[in-house]
């Protein structure tokens, strides 16, 4: 029987590849009594950053995160626990009580629970609701909780996930079925994914619109007509308009995972549709990227690691979507013609495309939408230039933009700043010096 | 801009302007080690616009004690160890040079109420306290005295008894587990970790001792 420490050593081994934020959920304040009404509780959910550590790579490690089990009967080729000879478990009350131990010293901030298939998807989550069931009604623990959906899971058990966790996450890993059946020919990418994704949306909207309901009958409160709205809100593109709704169940609502570069021939562009229609489609707050990395005892052990590079592009594009409001179409312009993002930063690049088409801006005219396709300028400046100027504020030196967050060094080249645009190298090509130049070269 | 919309309040105009309100300087510099009475009566004298304009030296060496502040807070929510007895009191110790142990003691308040935290401030060389009803106190002794003067009067309460292992063993069997060798990253790892979380639980032993041992102060050269 394998001890508490050899089970995190296996677990934890097996979960590194799974990715998860810190925590980050704004249930705390307003739905306190979410879990019953007691003095006694332990935990709270803090706002998103609180990191305890680091590890080597980087990365900040605030969660719990091992594996439930890492029995599966899937063969994923990619996948860590296929490879994994030690077949481990945790008893619900064992990983309860490890957690708290943990959250006690103060060294993580809440849970990430995932696991292998063990026997049915079914059993296997029955025993990893009983570990949260103990951490949020015997513990009485109402920090963060990220819970994994099992591929093929009942909708009953969901529905219990659901009231139970901050953020659900279903792992997408490929953007196409065929490309799905690439790398885990046992998952049904229709019925074990984008099904139980849309129940996840449906279960999430239906709850809150009846816990909404029964607030606004106990306690009739403006904020709450507010807060329907923002739950509600979309925007023009589908998109949902405020990513923190202040939902009270799965305030962090659902995220998922792809494999970049497993796939043979998978594209960016391929993942870059997919994410935005499950921004569309199934309300998904973010969506994360994880670097194929061969593993010794897989059958893509010879495979080559895709470049950590692809996946901070896709992070950066993503960003582009989900926070700048950019179209996926706007994407498309500048990705090469395999269908993949150049090197370097896509806001970069389109900025280049699209200010060789639409002309440079001037901050005292621009409209936010062209103030944010500048590179060096976010929605915050953006938002902060347009509201100075409905005050008749003008900006005439380049320190005014400075002083209100521009990255200049970013945003000159894009920006006329009182009549005048930063020289630069592509200013010489234009003129009769630079044929002269190019002359005297040859 | 303008010498005549220099007068305005960015506060007004911009809402999440730079810089902090003259309400905010007033309420939390006190915290801060270099904290003079005067600094107050010169904050209350100057405009709100000089204020948040951080081109200026004096909002600059303002923000700057602000962000001290904060950071200070910040880092010892993150990287202070606790630990609780059977009698339910959580303790700790922490390195604080401005007066920030409230705000700590508040945030650990928080994640478990029906404890009594006590945190020992090695700077200082105080114990400070924070009991169930969320009132603070701060005392000059140490921390296992206090500790063991609160524990006399409470009832025990078997926290987590029967966990076989150190809560440092789990946590540094974990931390090692989740490191990605291909991924490494020195200098963002570096960068996010100050100088004295190196000795803290699943800190020690690890790659991590490379880092600190390329940066030597000038002592270990003399």
């Amino acid at each position: 029987m394998p001890s508490t420490l050899e089970k995190i050593r296996i677990l934890g081994e097996n979960s590194k590849y799974d990715i998860c934020a810190s925590t980050a959920s704004s249930r705390t304040d307003k739905y306190s009594k979410l879990f019953g009404d007691s003095n006694s509780w332990v935990g709270a959910t803090a706002r998103a950053g609180i990191c305890h550590s680091y590890t080597p790579d980087g990365r900040c490690m605030s969660l719990f995160k091992t594996l439930y089990t890492n029995k599966c009967i899937y063969s994923c080729k990619y996948c860590f626990t296929r490879a994994c000879k030690h077949k481990v478990s945790f008893t619900p009350e064992e990983y309860a009580r490890t957690f708290m131990k943990l959250y006690s010293m103060n060294v993580v901030e809440g849970i990430f629970i995932s696991s292998g298939v063990c026997v049915s998807a079914d059993a296997t989550t029955e025993e990893m609701l009983e570990a949260v069931r103990l951490l949020r009604f015997k513990y009485k623990f109402r920090g963060y909780v990220h819970f994994k959906c099992l591929p093929g899971v009942s909708q009953s058990l969901l529905r219990e996930a659901i009231s139970l966790s901050d953020r659900i996450s279903v792992n997408t890993e490929a953007s196409t079925k065929e490309y799905l059946a690439e790398i885990a020919e046992q998952k049904d990418f229709k019925n074990d994914i984008i099904t139980r994704q849309r129940w996840l949306k449906q279960i999430r909207i239906s709850h809150n619109e009846k816990a909404l309901k029964v607030m606004k009958d106990l306690k009739q409160d403006k904020k709450l007509d507010f807060q329907e709205k923002k739950i509600k809100d979309r925007r023009e593109d589908g998109y949902k308009k405020f990513r923190w709704d202040g939902a009270p169940i799965l305030n962090s609502g659902q995220t998922t995972q792809f494999v970049v570069g497993a796939a043979e021939s998978e594209t960016d562009l391929d993942i870059l549709k997919r994410i935005d229609w499950q921004y569309r489609e199934i309300d998904l707050r973010r969506a994360y990227f994880s670097s194929f990395i061969p593993i010794e005892g897989t059958p893509l052990a010879n495979k080559r690691a895709a470049p950590l590079s692809r996946e901070h592009r896709l992070y950066q594009s993503d960003w582009l979507l989900r926070i700048y409001h950019y179209k996926l179409k706007d994407l498309k312009e500048v990705l090469t013609e395999e269908g993949n993002l150049p090197r370097g930063d896509p806001k970069i690049h389109f900025a280049r495309h699209y200010f060789k088409k639409h002309g440079l801006v001037d901050p005292n005219r621009a409209s936010y939408q062209e103030l944010i396709r500048v590179p060096g300028i976010g929605p915050i400046s953006a938002k902060r230039i347009i509201n100075l100027r409905a005050q008749k504020v003008g900006f005439k030196r380049r320190e005014d933009l400075k002083s209100i967050g521009v990255v200049l060094k970013r945003a000159e080249p894009y920006l006329i700043i009182n009549g005048g645009n930063q020289t630069t190298l592509q200013n010489f090509f234009k003129t009769e010096d630079n044929k002269i130049l190019q002359g005297g070269l040859q | 801009m303008n010498k005549s919309e220099k007068c305005q309040d960015p506060l007004e105009v911009i809402g999440r302007a730079k810089g902090y309100s003259r309400e905010e300087l007033i309420m939390n510099l006190h915290r801060h080690a270099k904290f003079t009475p005067n600094l107050i009566q010169e904050i209350k004298k100057l405009p709100e616009v000089f204020l948040r304009n951080s081109g200026s030296p004096m909002s600059k060496k303002l923000i700057r004690m602000m962000r001290e502040i904060s950071l200070e807070t910040y880092r010892a929510i993150q990287f202070t160890r606790t630990e609780i007895n059977n009698r339910g009191v959580l303790f700790g110790v922490v390195l604080l040079k401005h007066r920030v142990l409230d705000l700590v003691l508040k945030y650990f308040h928080k994640r478990w109420p029906q404890c009594v935290i006590c945190l020992y401030n090695e700077y200082t060389g105080k114990t400070g306290t924070i009991n169930e009803k969320g009132t603070n106190r701060e005392v000059k002794l140490p921390l296992k005295k206090v500790v063991e003067k609160i524990s006399k009067n409470r009832p025990v309460i078997p926290y987590f008894e029967d966990i076989q292992f150190s809560g440092e063993q789990i946590f540094e069997t974990l931390y090692k587990t989740q490191n990605i060798v291909e991924r490494e990253n020195p200098r963002y790892f570096k960068s996010m970790i100050p100088d004295y979380c190196y000795e803290l639980p699943g800190m020690r032993n690890g790659v991590e001792k490379r880092y600190k041992s390329r940066n030597k102060k000038l002592n270990e050269f003399l």
